[in-house]
């Protein structure tokens, strides 16, 4: 049988309303720990190698997902790439408009194989943004960066 | 049946932890390369991958399956999570164990990770939406719950005291001294246990096991390849699981029927009459204390309120009769859930090996067993391993 009037009364023995009351404190990880300092630190991104598969995970993992490789060598690869592909954002999650839409983009570093999903900066032109165009990450300033995703502003184009 | 013998042939595990550092994914891949390289295989060599991790509240990333899927050397392969709850464990070689009985896969890794810790205030928080949305959840139960409410059945039908049971806190803590993963190996005593905080009556804090991060793999082989890989392959000669209704309060709480049955369907594909002879050692789960008694009841180890005298005895001792939780179980090495149960089968598995080092039981054990039991104290998977 459907529910079919609109739900105003909630404590009417129809309904109850419930929660699950847990929120969450997750771990970087090992390779994720590296990452995220060296964006804190050092305003620059890491990523792992696997020679054996001619891979390189950015951000960096400790084992290769093809071979099982372990990986532990660290590199630089710096903070510029290009657009692998976007989209532009009109909603918010509870399905409000946004009042400037915002551009997600997906973000393929240097010539590693991996990716940073992230926004582009606010000021872009629209007419400008093109999937293969080249961008650069904007950092917040170094002293106030925490080491997480948000110490990236967004990526604009260079 | 016209189903192909399947055998254990590596084993790895992680360090059971309050809190890892590593990431569910980093976890899952530390156990599976080091089972993997226990037996010298690598990743190229698995046809199928099955994943065993409980609710995805507990790590707090849903589709949890697919998330830790390239930790588990999932990609570009069959790969498969399965959940039933704190039976998962042990039903992950059951999951493994149809991949290559059916002949559909030679080798297949199978993984168990939990990584509870990112669950806050605690993972109770969680165990809440398990509950009866409409007559349950609205008291605000905690798990401790049901179990305190069993347990005193338990010792009501049976006339059991709250001693009796802290016995196997203290036999599986001290156990656990001597396994390299365990979490909290502890020699502790009796009073130690009765004198512990009082969580929900007749619940002590030292009656229950650590909420765990951690991760266990084993690789399964058919017969023609583990016998190729292994001069000790160990084998899965019987698998059952069975499910009892989530209207707890209908059931008997004193005996876990569900266990019987599914270690009776373990039993007739084994060819064991009489367990308590046949069965040389066991890992039945024991997240409280008195569950390891419940269970070896439930597994026909024992007649119906014997297991606790059969503890004092020390019968379950690791140089008893009949090993019981030899490896510290989820008293002393810790409730990572899925990990967890997937422990288990690898103590039985290095225990009919003759590889469990200082666990070793005595007197070259040639069957064994591992139990988990899950869900609203609902489900009952079982293994039966043979050497």
């Amino acid at each position: 049988m459907a529910i079919t009037e609109k739900i105003n009364n909630t404590t009417v023995p129809t309904f109850w309303e419930g929660e699950i009351p847990v929120r969450y404190v997750y771990t970087y990880g090992l390779a994720g720990e590296k990452f995220f300092r060296a964006v804190k630190d050092k305003g620059t991104f890491l990523g792992t190698r696997c020679e054996d598969c001619d891979i390189t995970f950015v951000p960096p993992k400790i084992y290769c997902d093809r071979c099982f490789n372990k990986l532990d060598k660290y590199i630089d690869v710096g903070i510029t790439g290009y657009v692998e592909t976007f989209t532009i954002t009109f909603h918010n999650m509870d399905g409000s408009e946004k009042k400037v839409p915002r551009v997600l983009a997906m973000i393929r570093i240097g010539d590693t194989d991996g990716g940073i999903i992230h926004y582009l900066d606010e000021s872009i032109d629209y007419e400008q943004i093109a999937i293969g165009m080249p961008v650069k990450a904007v950092l917040k300033p170094k002293g106030q960066r925490k080491g997480s995703i948000e110490d990236i502003v967004g990526f604009k184009a260079v | 049946m016209g189903m192909r013998k399947v055998a254990i042939v590596g084993a790895g595990i992680t360090k059971f932890v309050r809190r890892a550092q590593e990431t569910g994914k980093e976890l899952s891949w530390q156990a599976s390369k080091m089972a993997l390289d226990s037996c010298e295989l690598t990743l190229d060599d698995v046809d199928m991958v099955t994943m065993g991790t409980a609710p995805d509240a507990f790590d707090g990333v849903h589709m949890k399956g697919e998330y830790l899927a390239d930790g588990a050397g999932g990609i570009g392969k069959p790969y498969m999570r399965h959940f039933v709850g704190g039976g998962t464990g042990v039903f992950s070689p059951i999951h493994g164990w149809f991949h290559v009985a059916s002949g559909m896969a030679d080798i297949c890794l199978v993984v168990a990770e939990e990584k509870m810790s990112s669950c806050h205030p605690h993972p109770q928080g969680a165990f809440l939406t398990i509950f009866d949305h409409t007559t349950e959840q609205p008291l605000m139960p905690t798990l401790i719950w049901i179990f305190a409410l069993e347990m005193n059945r338990y010792m009501e039908t049976y006339g059991i005291s709250k001693a009796d049971i802290a016995r196997v806190s203290v036999k599986n803590k001290h156990n656990a001294m001597d396994h390299p993963a365990a979490q909290i190996p502890q020699e502790i005593t009796v009073e130690d246990v009765l004198n512990s905080e009082t969580l929900c009556w007749p619940v002590n804090r030292l009656d229950i096991s650590p909420a765990s991060d951690g991760a266990a793999a084993i690789v399964l082989a058919s017969e023609r390849v583990a016998r190729r890989i292994t001069d000790k392959p160990v084998w899965i000669d019987g698998i059952g699981f069975s499910i009892d209704t989530a209207y707890w309060a209908t059931r008997d709480l004193a005996y876990p029927r569900y266990v019987e049955t599914a270690a009776r369907m373990a039993y007739d594909m084994a060819g064991i009459k009489e367990p308590h002879k046949e069965i040389h050692i066991a890992e039945p789960y024991d997240p409280f204390d008195y569950k390891e008694l419940h269970h070896m009841e439930g597994l026909q180890l024992c007649k119906r309120g014997e297991a606790a005298r059969l503890t004092a005895d020390g019968v379950t001792a690791r140089d008893g009769n009949m090993p019981i939780c030899p490896s510290g179980g989820a008293l002393g090495v810790g409730n990572p859930i899925a990990a967890t149960g997937l422990m288990k089968i690898i103590e039985i598995f290095l225990q009919l090996r003759g590889e469990a080092g200082k666990r070793q039981v005595p007197g070259d054990p040639r069957c064994g067993l591992a139990q988990a039991w899950g869900d609203l104290m609902q489900m009952g998977t079982v293994v039966v391993m043979r050497k």
